[in-house]
């Protein structure tokens, strides 16, 4: 146990030296809803097209799974695969600690991460957009961690099998942008037609925006959202850790 | 008592076996040297023993226990170094301590560590800050700081320059003296020479040979060599008529004698009765690089050769 909280301490402090992570882990997703918000014009107006609400509202659950995907997708697998080419997964197998702590904290520290953006985007969205804090605050948090559960599972999985860094970055990318279509990033979800609606829920990013926003004005998120994150994390996680390479 | 036993080890990798029935025991506060070619099979065999391989066949006790049965007991008691492993960029020195300290319940006061291998000033430095000599230090000092009983050191000097190299071997000294029990693998001979008190010679997976270092270069010979450049023209014959003296031959101006036994004695007084003088004289003793040539069959053409390709 001591080891792994000198292992995440060691970690997020590397983490924080990391520019580049920390800007686009961290302050990326409420920037970006900012400049929507302030740069988009009527971003902030009831929207025709979205039966009324504003594509603020909209967006800021977006912008959350971005954050995740972020950190899950570009951030995480390089930094594993930087660990198994550097030897330094292998040089923990000498020691009493087995080099899965080491994953777990990097689980811990990209959460931890993300939770931390999370509050930033939530606190914009509401001190200059005037967006409610989310209204069904615990289906709120189950969603987002089912989110993080689904897509750093994927992450891991990338880790896992990617053999160097650039290979993790790839791989990572790949998958990163078409992932962020159907989560609705170019296209908001609610204008996407039935059977791109239907693809994007079974995508756990799609599902992920739905849940959030769902929860965050009021309304129990779907079970099929929530269990189609449940069987991304639970099922590519554990083919993740059976899959994982330590040399 | 042996701390290390290993008998009859093997290792195939693809239908190769890289390690072919090698067995050796380490006894407790020795230094035991690993030598050989490349591909000799050298790190499969300290890896095994490390427990970070599974053994094709033979058997591996290391303080009377399985590396691989008693995964983590054999990792509390034997600190290792690992060729080709290194730290994260941005870690500080002293990070990295802590944090390996973290993981052993006996470990070492890391400061002290730090401060007796030259890196006390470095505490707060990057890892990608430091040279090549105070990185390997630093993994010497990884490999120390749980108190470890045996501590494996795989080309620790492998890269680093003349200075840097002599500064480990001072590490490896102090460790040495600190009753710790040392399994070094290198390249060097100079090295092996210098730390180990016993050297096992590996070739193709076998082992051609273990012995001190004094005892490796006796077998090949006591030859010895002079070459020197005499004042005055001395017939090779009178050279020849010495008992002592195995053959005589011409580089240039100079004379190059090989001899066994008290040839240095024996020429320089047959100079001395000519009133010859040997100028640029120079004797050259069989080392332990000859032996290690000789036990693992490679001579000077066939390693060019290598290198070359």
């Amino acid at each position: 146990m001591a080891a792994t909280m000198q292992l995440t301490k060691v970690e997020s402090k590397l983490f924080v030296r990391d520019p580049i992570a920390l800007f686009f882990g961290l302050v990326f997703p409420g920037l970006l809803l900012l400049a929507l918000g302030l740069f988009y014009p009527g971003f902030d107006e009831p929207a025709a097209d979205l039966d009324g609400a504003r594509y603020i509202d909209v967006y800021a659950p977006i912008v959350l799974v971005l954050g995740l995907a972020t950190l899950g997708l570009v951030t995480l697998p390089p930094i594993l695969g930087t660990y198994r080419q550097f030897g330094i997964l292998r040089r923990l197998r000498t020691t009493p600690v087995h080099p899965a702590r080491l994953l777990t904290a990097q689980l811990v520290v990209h959460l931890g991460v993300a939770i931390v953006a999370a509050a930033i985007t939530i606190l914009i969205a509401k001190f200059v957009f005037d967006v409610p804090f989310p209204q069904s605050p615990l289906w709120f948090a189950l969603s987002f961690l089912l989110a993080a559960l689904s897509i750093f599972a994927i992450g891991l999985l990338v880790g896992a099998l990617a053999r160097t860094t650039v290979a993790a970055q790839a791989i990572g990318m790949g998958i990163y942008f078409p992932m962020l279509f159907f989560a609705g990033v170019w296209i908001p979800r609610s204008v996407m037609s039935d059977g791109l609606l239907t693809v994007s829920d079974l995508t756990p990013l799609g599902s992920a925006v739905q849940a959030l926003e769902d929860s965050w004005f009021g309304i129990t998120p779907s079970a099929t959202n929530l269990l189609v994150m449940l069987v991304y994390g639970v099922v590519l996680g554990a083919i993740a850790v059976r899959a994982f390479r330590w040399e | 008592m042996a701390i290390i036993e290993v008998s009859d080890l093997s290792k195939t990798y693809d239908g190769i076996a890289v390690v072919d029935g090698v067995s050796f025991s380490v006894e407790a506060g020795e230094t035991f040297g690993i030598v050989g070619p490349n591909g000799a099979g050298k790190t499969t065999t300290v890896e095994s023993v490390e427990g970070l391989r599974q053994p094709d066949g033979g058997s591996i006790e290391v303080l009377g226990l399985d590396p691989v049965q008693d995964r983590f007991e054999i990792t509390q008691r034997v600190g290792a170094q690992l060729q080709e492993s290194r730290l994260q960029d941005k870690i500080k020195v002293g990070e990295a301590l802590e944090l390996y300290a973290s993981f052993y319940r006996d470990p070492a006061d890391w400061h002290k560590l730090l401060d007796r291998l030259g890196l006390g000033g470095k505490v707060n430095s990057k890892y990608a800050s430091l040279s090549g000599g105070q990185k390997q230090r630093l993994a010497v000092a990884l490999a120390l700081v749980g108190s470890p009983e045996v501590a494996i050191l795989d080309e620790l000097t492998t890269g680093l320059d003349p200075a840097a190299r002599r500064s480990v071997w001072e590490t490896i000294e102090q460790i040495k003296a600190s009753g710790v029990t040392v399994v070094l693998v290198t390249h060097f001979m100079e090295e092996a020479e210098r730390l180990c008190d016993r050297i096992m010679v590996m070739d193709r997976g076998r082992v051609v040979a273990t012995d001190s270092p004094a005892g490796l270069i006796g077998r090949v010979g006591s030859e010895q060599r002079l070459r020197f450049r005499p004042s005055e023209p001395v017939a090779d014959e009178d050279f020849m008529a010495l008992p002592e003296v195995v053959s005589v031959a011409h580089d240039g101006s100079q004379i190059v004698i090989t001899g066994t036994g008290n040839v240095v004695h024996a020429v320089t007084a047959l100079l001395a009765r000519r009133r010859v003088i040997a100028e640029e004289l120079r004797i050259e003793q069989s080392n332990l690089e000859d032996a290690y040539l000789a036990l693992t069959n490679q001579d000077a053409t066939s390693i060019t050769a290598e290198e070359e390709n």
